[in-house]
């Protein structure tokens, strides 16, 4: 008993983590950023946060065509592109302005094999890379490649500590609108906003539950999207919590392995898209809180299509395509359905497994790790899987998703989809320039693929955004990025009192 | 009595309500979208879930599945647990040291590791679930049988039956097994017990039973999401699993007891 | 008595062998690629080739689990493949923090439990016996993905005692450990109370009770202590499976620990770092289950040096 209490002493003295100060902006996310390297990381929640560390090339407008950030750029031939950094140029941490040379060594190190950077496919475009002044960076290719520009997003990197082989990972240095500050624990992040030194923390709390009832007793005073419908409509009540919501670009979809005997038929896959009712689902499921979607962009992206004719809700229709492929009710097809275990995904596909039952196809619902199912999808074991993808901004995607050569682990087409058409209205779009003839191509593209049904497109969903009202400024992007932290603020500096109390006795 | 009746009758409820999911016209599968999170009312006594399916047919279904999922992992959790154990205590020697190192790496390995990669594996549902928690399980009633047949290995009867030229299969099964299945029974009556939560810690992390069935753990799972917006999602299946634990476990004290003052009688 | 010990030491190292290799195939079998988790899907085929060269992935099984045997002799875990941080440093970060909910947890469970069991030996078949194991059970036939939650809703929002998640302040820990407590709890109760009432029956005690000591002083004081003996073991156990065992609770609490960083590599195929977080948790357990055992031996005369078992 005695050596118990010793030991319940000094664990209490020593594990306990420092309490926040009460002047930080504490926001929650379901899952921590894992790589701080803009080179390195390839997760939605570390490439959010290391946009806020450091300054990039290009950016993108609402519509997702590249537009300056750090840079202008001007096209000298198809092969040489010129960026003059823009005046004033931002600083890093240590004082001293970022320059073409920092520009220079970042791309470079994401070339160089042994930074083993999952983006250097991206770039293996480029010959070389010269800069002709301070302020000025020519970038040479390969080949003509249109949407060059908008691939240059990596997070720019001081040349010194790349050459001293920083540890940029757990201690990133940028010149961001926002300092690293701290990382107390695995699950917590904290940064200092430059110019009025307010620091903000992030806090991993995976259970969307528990993320809500820390909004509600002070602890996080903003929330931003993966809570369930039910649970934004519940906060959305409380008096204290404002809610904003904004159209996304996040697209979800179900997709299908081609090679299949079943669904690698047209007629299957196109029944399956008739026999899912969508707005039922968006209205019940997702609160209302999505958009229907036809084909991976949306209509207000520079290529997106908003002529494309979707697939209605229509049983009777689905019935008699699958009569055509040769199923009937005592032959009915059984198919095997993948997802991950998070429950969303899981109520979204128990949901499309009864509607599917509807029409005379069973669906066998197999939920797997995340490790497992990402393998399986990848290896193209799997008959139909659901999936979205987040962050989409440049149309170079259709080439990896749907071009026969881009089966992984050259890309990430991984229902093997091998269409002709598709591949050569491909690669036209990418051999022409001028944004208005790609336009044209790649909308014939989507009218392709949206009858060929390499996926069927499920909906966008909207970001949503809970914030105590202790704070203030706070808005929301499309794509789901944090850059509106720049501009959050207390409420009233004087009036504010921390709902918690168990601050003041730690 | 009431020691007594108070959980035989929970459980004879629960086993009663697993037959019964196979007769009744059930629907615990028809998703009504409309009728998401409605809690209880006159029309439907427990309301709806989180995609407007029946909760009272999905408990009774539920039982069906918790009850097959307990069961086996007991019963072969126990055959095979019996079996190793009796037989190691009983040949002693290099078969025994074999076994008891493999007990302690059982002991010592996390299980959940071994049912993700299970999972992993064979796919997911019901048919893994039993078998990880099996091979997590069968350690426990391993270490009982031949802690048992190491105590009761120089009983009297036994080297009588060995100095009689008894074979080591007949000493083990007619002299040995009788005498310890009392311990095993009461240890499975706890393990029913521990069955049902694994099963529903499984199904939290997404590796139990696969949509559209039913258990209790996967309902818990699945309400307690919506725990503060409908709370009869969680606190239904909840509280019936609480019912069915505390039944199992007090069954398992009561017949500890029991056979206590059974054995007592006997010596005198 | 050291050839007592040697070869429990032994028995212990050839435990933790297994539980290395067990966790080495077993890892390896499951499907998923670190390098597909590493790299994403955009990362040129050549990349993905020198990556796994460069980590020694593409060489057969069991050159790889023959290296890291040799790397581990060394104490070297090597890095994370994930965040390419070394081993080590993670394990030093996370082991405190999951020591710590474990200590405060097991805590709370004794707390609980050893009023419970005595109260239940001292009065047995009474109402208070059956009212004491009723409440302990209570705690245990609650999965903790709900009984967390719960606790958040009753301690942290209505009552405002404890923050909801986290760790920060001292505080933080105590909803954490209630949700681990609370099942062991009813475990240890029911071994207290059982475990008291042999020992009640003993001669010993009829002596003590005979020379005039009331029932509670002689429970207490003499057979208390004799009765902690197999509760010892089990809390032994129990410590060894509250640290792997926690992922639920940690999970739900945000609790960053050793369960959590499990699971995390799990999912992420980071093979080192699973290694070598069961190798942590597989330790604590054969350590913490040798020394109840020597303790044990060391407490109790009637054990037989020779034939520990």
């Amino acid at each position: 008993m005695i050596i118990w209490s010793f030991l319940l002493l000094i664990s209490f003295t020593w594990s306990c983590a420092e309490a926040p100060s009460e002047s930080t902006i504490r926001v929650g996310l379901a899952i921590a950023p894992t790589n701080l390297d803009p080179r390195l990381a390839t997760d939605a929640p570390s490439a959010r946060v290391n946009r806020l560390l450091y300054a990039r090339l290009v950016d993108f407008a609402e519509n997702a065509t590249p537009i300056p950030a750090l840079a202008t750029w001007e096209t000298i031939d198809p092969t040489h592109y010129r960026f003059h950094l823009i005046e004033p140029r931002p600083r890093f941490p240590d004082g001293t302005l970022l320059s073409a040379k920092d520009v220079q060594e970042t791309y470079a190190s994401v070339l160089d094999p042994n930074t083993a950077s999952p983006h250097r496919g991206l770039f293996k475009n480029i010959s070389r890379i010269r800069t002709p002044t301070e302020s000025i960076i020519d970038f040479y290719l390969l080949h003509p490649d249109p949407l060059f520009p908008s691939y240059l997003v990596i997070g720019i990197l001081p040349a010194n500590l790349i050459a001293m082989k920083h540890p940029f990972h757990e201690d990133p240095v940028g010149s961001g609108p926002f300092l690293f500050e701290q990382r107390p624990d695995a699950s917590r992040l904290i940064l200092k906003r430059r110019h009025d030194s307010q620091l903000i923390e992030f806090v991993a709390v995976p259970d969307p539950t528990v993320r809500s009832l820390k909004l509600l007793a002070g602890e996080v005073h903003l929330l931003q999207n993966d809570l369930p419908p039910e649970l934004v409509a519940y906060l959305a009540k409380n008096p204290s919590i404002s809610l904003q919501h904004k159209q996304g670009s996040k697209f979800s979809y179900i997709g299908f392995n081609h090679e299949d005997p079943v669904v690698g038929q047209s007629l299957v896959r196109k029944a399956i898209a008739h026999a899912i009712n969508r707005e039922q689902i968006i209205q019940y499921a997702l609160g209302g809180r999505a958009r229907l979607a036809q084909a991976l962009f949306p209509p207000n992206h520079w290529v997106g299509a908003s002529q494309l004719q979707g697939y209605d809700y229509d049983p009777p229709r689905a019935r008699e395509l699958l009569r055509q492929a040769g199923f009937t009710a005592e032959r009915s097809p059984t198919l095997i359905y993948k997802t991950s275990t998070d429950p969303f995904r899981l109520r979204l596909a128990t949901i499309v497994q009864e509607q599917l039952q509807q029409v005379g196809i069973h669906l066998s619902i197999q939920s797997h790790d995340w490790g497992t199912f990402y393998g399986d999808i990848k290896a193209g074991n799997f008959q139909m899987y659901s999936l979205a993808w987040v962050g989409l901004k440049t149309p170079d995607i259709f080439r990896h998703a749907f071009h026969s050569e881009s089966v992984p682990p050259l890309g990430v087409n991984r229902g093997r989809y091998a269409d002709p058409l598709a591949d050569t209205l491909i690669a036209r779009a990418e051999g022409t320039s001028g944004e208005s003839q790609q336009q044209k191509i790649y909308r014939s593209l989507q009218v392709h693929l949206l009858e060929t049904l390499p996926y069927v497109p499920l909906w966008y969903e909207e970001n949503v955004a809970l914030s105590s009202t202790a704070i203030r400024g706070y808005t929301l992007r499309t794509d789901g990025n944090f850059d509106g932290l720049f501009h959050i603020q207390w409420a009233t500096a004087s009036t504010f009192q921390p709902k918690i109390k168990w601050q003041a006795g730690s | 009595m009431m020691r007594f009746w108070f959980p035989l009758g929970i459980l004879l409820t629960w086993g009663i309500m697993a037959i019964g999911s196979h007769i009744l016209p059930l629907t615990p599968n028809t998703i009504d979208l409309t009728h998401i999170l409605i809690g209880p009312n006159q029309s439907s006594w427990l309301g709806f879930d989180e995609l407007g399916r029946s909760i009272a047919d999905r408990l009774i279904t539920g039982a069906s599945t918790s009850f097959f999922v307990a069961l086996s992992v007991v019963a072969l959790g126990i055959l095979i647990g019996g079996i190793l154990g009796i037989a190691s205590g009983y040949f002693s020697g290099w078969v025994d040291q074999i076994f008891v190192r493999i007990v302690d790496i059982m002991l010592a390995f996390p299980g959940l590791l071994l049912a993700i990669a299970l999972a992993g594996a064979l796919g997911p549902g019901i048919e893994n679930v039993i078998l990880a928690l099996v091979i997590v399980g069968w350690v426990g009633y391993a270490r009982l049988a031949r802690g048992q047949v190491l105590a009761l290995k120089h009983a009297d009867h036994v080297i009588a039956a060995q100095a009689m030229g008894a074979s080591p299969w007949r000493i083990m099964s007619k002299h040995l097994l009788p005498l310890i299945t009392a311990p095993l029974i009461i240890e499975a009556s706890f393990g029913i017990a521990g069955a049902i939560i694994a099963e529903a810690g499984l199904s939290f992390l997404g590796l139990g039973v696969q949509p559209p069935e039913a258990s209790w753990g996967s309902m818990i799972r699945d309400g307690t999401r919506y725990m503060l917006v409908a709370p009869h999602l969680v606190l239904i299946p909840g509280l019936t699993l609480m019912a069915v634990v505390l039944a199992a476990n007090l069954f398992g004290d009561w017949l500890r007891d029991w056979l206590d003052v059974k054995d007592q009688k006997l010596m005198k | 008595m050291s050839h007592f010990i040697l070869k429990r030491i032994f028995s212990a190292l050839v435990g933790l062998l297994g539980v290395i290799s067990l966790v080495f195939f077993l890892i390896h079998m499951i499907p998923g690629d670190p390098i597909d988790v590493m790299l994403g899907e955009s990362a040129l085929a050549a990349d993905r080739e020198s990556l796994r060269q460069g980590l020694g992935l593409h060489l057969p099984l069991y050159e790889q689990w023959w290296n890291y045997l040799t790397a581990l002799v060394q104490a070297d875990f090597g890095h994370s493949l994930f965040s390419g941080r070394p081993i080590v440093d993670l394990l030093l970060e996370r082991i405190p923090i999951t020591l710590h909910l474990s200590i405060v947890a097991l805590a709370i469970a004794i707390i609980i439990a050893l009023p419970l069991g005595l109260l239940a030996a001292t009065r047995q078949h009474s109402i208070y016996d059956y009212g004491s194991m009723g409440f302990a059970l209570f705690g245990m036939s609650i999965p903790n993905f709900w009984m967390g939650p719960l606790l958040i809703l009753v301690g942290a929002l209505w009552l405002g005692w404890f923050p909801v998640s986290g760790r920060e302040g001292w505080n933080a820990v105590i909803l954490p450990a209630l949700t681990l407590g609370t099942a062991m709890a009813a475990i240890l109760a029911r071994m207290i109370r059982s475990s008291l009432l042999e020992i009640l029956g003993e001669a010993f005690l009829r002596t003590a009770r005979a020379k005039g000591l009331s029932s509670i002083h002689a429970t207490i004081i003499h057979a208390l202590p004799n009765a902690l003996l197999p509760v010892l073991t089990l809390l032994g156990l129990q410590l060894g499976g509250l640290l792997g065992g926690a992922v639920i609770t940690e999970t739900v609490f945000a609790w960053p620990g050793l369960g959590l960083l499990m699971i995390e590599a799990i999912q992420q195929r980071d093979y080192p770092v699973v290694q070598a977080a069961v190798l942590c948790i597989s330790m604590t357990y054969i350590v913490v289950n040798l020394l109840t055992d020597l303790l044990y031996a060391w407490l109790d005369p009637r054990i037989n040096w020779q034939n520990p078992s």
